[in-house]
């Protein structure tokens, strides 16, 4: 390996739109390796396509992005994903131990059967979030907090260097929050990359190495303090400047 | 006993009859399985929208050989112009519901009734040279099958069931999570292909046997019956595989013995197998929620009865209980009683009713909630006889952070408006957590 380490990803000038909307106008951003980066912004300001821009799902009009140096067209299944609560069907026949299967899937050949090795590491994973008590559950019989943990064994199992979480905070209670970044902090000490949505200004500095505060456009990327501005924030969230006022006080305090 | 053998096995001796129970098994074993991918992926309407276009499919095949090689009914370029039909038929419906604002079920429903109009037109038209009978056509005849159709449909059946079989994990993870399918470099477009293609050809090989109304049910009940009862998309699979066999064979018996229309006999038989399931299922049928709900007992009593022990302040007898508790029937009162034993909340001495530790930290929540809700009353000027009831109702509103609100609202007060002490917030309170980890 080279000693100058290849940036994990590298977004060049990333134009995505649907119709005549951009989702995502110019944006650049350098993620280098063993980082906990949380992405954060408005509703709609263009998050989630950002994330299923990296994983190759939407195609860009412009730009492009390198996965480890490599274009994301041909790094197929180097990025594992979790997604939003709200974007998986919990009705679906499918039980703990075959989601987290899943992210095995890929190594697999077509013409093959899961082999033991497979199950074994799909258990693995699960232990790996404290789990694999509830494996032969079907998914929607979880809380909210349990059913994210499975979808990270699902991403832990694909043995991903990178893990892209769509608001893996959503709709669980602290202590949930709490285990769930435990295991993020141990899958980045374990020398992962991991790109978090995250909506909660309020802890986005104590959980994130650096922030991408993003509104269409890429509006600032860097460590938290230097994000949380209270002028950046209040161009991104308009007329709720009062409340990050608060905020952007509290995190120059620090 | 041996008029019952004999009415089973006398309709096995003809050849109609073995006819349509290959052919009508090996369509429904492969609608089975297809169908349990069209009900996960909600595409329902489209196994109708494809059926329906096939008529103009078969007229125009029809036509196109006879007028050009003078072939009357010629079987299998019906059968490519239905597919041809149908393919048309789904681009048709994707491109109208992407350009215009027209959403994809409007869309859908434009698009096969136009395709199905058209169809019906030609035939008409052309009756003079076309022979297809369109009552034939929309209900099917399954005691009738053609040995060209026998053929089709058990092609099908194989070629199909071969696809989905070898491309499980496919179309499983595709259906699931079509974000992560495409991102592990999954062609997810081209198995969405696949599965209109397989759908297609199950719903063109079907409807010579039941006909184009009730091709849909075929490919839609039995998975939907399997649907409420498993847990897992291949036994998901086997089950509506089995369910639409059995369709079949009933449904052929029961055409024979009241000598109904076969096709209509098959998708009743379908349905009362679906309704028997939906209210027998052991996980989601509507006898096990409803036991499920009988169960349950309400939080509001179990609630009531941990404050009326705890204001009693000793170990409170069962008359008591039932002065204060208020219940619509005495049993719920008495399954909350044993619901709360078994939780651990309370125990029952010779005196009555006591509270457990659990219990009494329970019950101190709940007192906290309703001396604030008390306290909060009072602020927006609530008459001072209306502030107890009105409490009592709403001390059973406690989940996410109400009770918390109240009181940094009201300034953490330590006694409520009659001067009695508010017991102060204790950390483990399940109410906030309704997702409670194990």
């Amino acid at each position: 390996m080279d000693t100058k380490k290849v940036p994990a990803i590298e977004v060049r000038h990333l134009t995505v739109s649907y119709g005549a909307r951009a989702a995502l106008l110019d944006v650049s951003v350098t993620i280098e390796q063993d980082q906990l980066v949380g992405v954060i912004g408005p509703n709609g300001s263009g998050k989630s396509t950002l994330i299923k821009t990296i994983l190759g799902f939407e195609k860009p009009d412009v730009g492009e992005i390198l996965i480890c140096g490599e274009d994301v067209q041909k790094a197929k299944g180097k990025v594992a994903y979790v997604p939003q609560r709200g974007a998986v069907d919990w009705d679906f026949p499918i039980t703990v131990k075959e989601v987290a299967l899943m992210g095995r899937y890929q190594r697999i050949p077509w013409y093959k059967n899961a082999s033991a090795a497979d199950r074994e590491a799909a258990m693995e994973a699960l232990s790996l979030v404290r789990m694999t008590d509830f494996a032969g559950r079907q998914i929607g019989q979880l809380s909210g907090g349990q059913q994210q943990r499975v979808f990270l064994a699902r991403a832990l199992a694909q043995g991903s260097d990178i893990l892209l979480l769509d608001e893996p905070f959503a709709g669980v209670d602290a202590a949930t929050e709490r285990a769930i970044l435990d295991v993020l902090e141990r899958a980045k000490a374990a020398g992962k990359t991991l790109v978090v949505v995250h909506h909660d200004l309020a802890t986005a500095a104590e959980y994130f190495d650096n922030l991408i505060l993003l509104k269409q456009r890429l509006y600032a990327y860097g460590p938290p303090a230097a994000v949380l501005q209270e002028e950046l924030l209040s161009q991104v969230y308009e007329g709720k400047l009062r409340v990050f006022a608060d905020l952007a006080r509290k995190e120059g305090a620090r | 006993m041996n008029l019952l053998i004999e009415a089973l096995w006398a309709p096995l001796t003809e050849t109609y009859f073995q006819k349509a129970l290959i052919g009508g098994c090996a369509v429904a074993l492969v609608s089975g399985v297809v169908g349990c991918l069209v009900v996960l992926r909600r595409m329902a309407f489209l196994g109708d929208a494809l059926s329906h276009a096939m008529i103009a499919g078969v007229a125009g095949g029809y036509l196109a050989m006879k007028l050009l090689f003078g072939i009357e009914a010629h079987a299998p370029s019906m059968l490519l112009g239905s597919l041809i039909a149908a393919v048309i038929t789904v681009a048709l419906i994707g491109l109208v519901s992407r350009v215009s604002r027209v959403k994809e079920d409007t869309a859908i429903g434009i698009m096969y009734t136009g395709v199905f109009a058209l169809g019906v037109v030609v035939v008409s038209i052309f009756r003079g040279y076309i022979h297809i009978d369109l009552m034939h056509f929309i209900m099917g005849d399954i005691l009738g099958v053609a040995d060209s159709d026998l053929w089709a449909s058990v092609l099908v059946c194989a070629g199909v069931l071969t696809v989905l079989v070898l491309f499980f994990r496919h179309f499983q993870l595709a259906t699931f999570d079509p974000v992560m399918a495409a991102s592990t470099g999954l062609p997810v477009l081209l198995l969405d292909y696949a599965l209109t293609g397989c759908v297609s050809l199950v719903v063109v090989s079907a409807v010579s046997m039941v006909g184009v109304i009730l091709v849909v049910g075929l490919l839609i009940t039995p998975a939907a019956t399997a649907y409420l009862l498993s847990d897992r998309l291949d036994r998901m699979m086997l089950l509506a595989a089995l369910f639409g066999v059995t369709s079949v064979i009933g449904g052929l018996y029961l055409c024979v013995w009241l000598d109904s229309a076969g096709g209509g006999a098959v998708m009743l038989f379908c349905t009362l197998q679906f309704l028997v399931v939906l209210v027998l299922a052991p996980r989601y049928g509507v006898l096990a929620r409803w036991l499920r709900l009988r169960r349950l007992v309400p939080q509001q009593v179990v609630e009531d009865v941990l404050i009326s022990v705890l204001r009693q302040e000793r170990d409170t007898p069962l008359p008591v209980l039932q002065r204060y508790v208020q219940v619509q029937q005495p049993t719920v009162l008495h399954k909350a009683l044993r619901q709360m034993e078994q939780d651990g909340l309370i125990v029952v001495t010779p005196d009555g009713y006591r509270l457990t530790e659990a219990g009494d930290k329970e019950a101190r929540q709940v007192l906290r909630a309703h001396r604030l809700w008390e306290s909060y009353l009072a602020s927006i000027g609530t008459p001072q006889e209306a502030l107890h009831p009105t409490a009592h109702r709403l001390e059973h509103i406690r989940a996410n952070g109400t009770v918390d609100y109240l009181d940094a609202k009201l300034g953490q007060p330590k006694v409520d408006p009659h001067g009695q002490k508010i017991p102060p917030k204790q950390g483990n309170n399940n109410h906030d957590k309704p997702n409670q980890e194990s």
